[in-house]
């Protein structure tokens, strides 16, 4: 009964669990986990060319895409973000020479485990950004937030819920 | 494949050469047909070691604990321990010199109905990669098979994989057996265990069983070699190999067929790359 109440006032439907409903105005909270020598920088550039991308998505700075770990990716969908964005340099660009390309395979299998498990493919995204790309930073940001809207919010294995 | 008297003349020979100080190897249980792990320092228990299509455990894995560590140890391996045994040695993990490796060409071990085991039919190398001593006779690698649960859960809708695996992670008691029991996972100190809260550390809400197992596929992503010891550990029986065949199947597929521990010196599919990996899942 009451979660028939709830879908009522809510429009927005979580995919991975159609009982979890959130109101029309919910913003979802992206995790951005970006490479400091790309990513970051193209994100400074966007915002220093004001150039305007949706706030949803809170940045957390590490040293190259292949620091991060499948846990991180873990860790931030367990605890609040609806969606995470890893954005790191383009293949052949990266500081350290080849940190992209290792973290590349991580994050097919760890894209390809989430599905499996149950997760809609669009939850968790990856880009190459370099730091000239600021426009495209911003058009990523938005195109990643609208698809993680379309998603509706992620209730499922969030701490919160015991 | 009944291979326990030779395993017991060559543990008494190793013993009386005082080649080892621990022969690690398998006991019948006292109650039923099933058997044990058996560690034995002293060559009058010899004659307890056996090796038939029950032996199911992964031997290698009692190559983690400090009172083997530094000492020479005799064990027995099938073919896909000896492909973790392989891979602990190529991370440092175990001396070569310090182990004397019985390698048995494995013709497949019987699961708790007394059928051959799932990873068996599926197996892709019953023979020992690595070995001082082989027993059997070698039949040489075979195709990958894809897992048939896997199969038959991909076709399932998103929704219905989500509940079936919420209902896995919930069941997880968090009790680690699964990282005990594998030969692979030997940190001395695990991430998953650096929850803050003594509340939520150890409680076995799905979120819990999630964080823990999922950052546990990934860690051996491209390192499991489909032993199931970790299956055969967990209390709560739960299907353990669907997230681990899951990795194994998307690195099989993507990255040049790489199996784990099949080769000397092979890391494991994530210490490598190549240029033309799968890159159009990145925007
Ligand atoms: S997986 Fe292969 S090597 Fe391992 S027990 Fe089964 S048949 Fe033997
Ligand atoms: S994760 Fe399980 S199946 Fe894989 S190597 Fe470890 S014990 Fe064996
Ligand atoms: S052995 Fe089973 S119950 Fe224990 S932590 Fe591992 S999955 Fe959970």
């Amino acid at each position: 009964m009451e979660t028939e109440v709830k879908k009522a006032q809510g429009t927005m439907v979580s995919a991975e669990n159609p009982d979890i409903t959130a109101p029309a105005d919910w913003q979802p909270v992206i995790m951005g986990i970006l490479c400091n020598w790309c990513s970051y920088a193209g994100s400074d550039l966007t915002g220093t060319s004001r150039i305007q991308y949706p706030p949803n998505i809170r940045i957390i700075r590490v040293p190259c895409s292949s620091r991060v770990d499948p846990w991180f990716i873990i860790k931030s969908l367990q605890t609040a973000a609806d969606g995470v964005l890893i954005s790191g340099c383009h293949p052949g660009d990266c500081h350290y020479i080849s940190g992209n390309y290792y973290a590349r395979r991580r994050f097919l299998v760890t894209k390809k485990l989430l599905n499996f498990i149950g997760y809609h493919e669009n939850r968790v995204q990856f880009s190459w950004v370099s730091a000239a790309e600021g426009p495209k930073f911003a058009k990523v940001v938005a195109k990643v937030t609208e698809d993680i809207k379309q998603l509706g919010p992620l209730h499922r294995y969030k701490k919160e819920n015991f | 494949m009944d291979h326990s008297k030779q395993i017991q003349e060559i543990a008494s020979r190793l013993f009386a050469e005082n080649k080892i100080d621990y022969f690690v190897g398998y006991r019948q249980n006292s109650f039923d047909d099933t058997q044990v792990p058996f560690l034995i320092t002293d060559p009058a228990e010899i004659p307890k070691l056996v090796f038939t299509e029950r032996s199911v455990f992964n031997l290698s894995n009692y190559l983690k604990p400090d009172h083997t560590k530094r000492k020479r140890v005799g064990l027995v391996v099938k073919g896909c321990d000896s492909r973790a045994l392989n891979l602990m040695l190529t991370e440092s993990q175990v001396k070569r010199e310090n182990v004397y490796i019985i390698g048995i060409c494995c013709e497949g071990v019987l699961n708790e109905k007394g059928e051959k085991a799932q990873n068996c039919v599926e197996c892709v190398m019953p023979d020992p990669v690595v070995y001082d001593e082989i027993l059997g006779t070698a039949s040489g690698k075979r195709e990958y098979i894809v897992n048939a649960d896997i199969k038959e859960l991909a076709q399932k809708a998103l929704t219905e994989r989500a509940d079936y695996f919420e209902n896995i992670f919930e069941n997880c008691i968090r009790c680690n057996a699964c990282r005990h029991s594998c030969p692979l996972c030997y940190c001395a100190k695990c991430c998953i265990d650096q929850e803050t809260s003594t509340l939520y550390h150890g409680a076995n809400t799905s979120s819990a069983g999630m964080h823990a197992l999922m950052t546990w596929s990934l860690h051996l992503a491209g390192r499991c070699v489909d032993c199931r010891n970790c299956e055969k550990a967990c209390p709560s029986h739960l299907p353990l190999h669907l997230l681990h065949k899951q990795n194994e199947m998307v690195i099989y597929e993507n990255f040049q067929q790489h199996l784990a521990g099949m080769e000397k010196d092979d890391r494991g599919a994530f210490y490598k790359y190549s240029l033309s990996d799968p890159d159009d899942f990145i925007l």
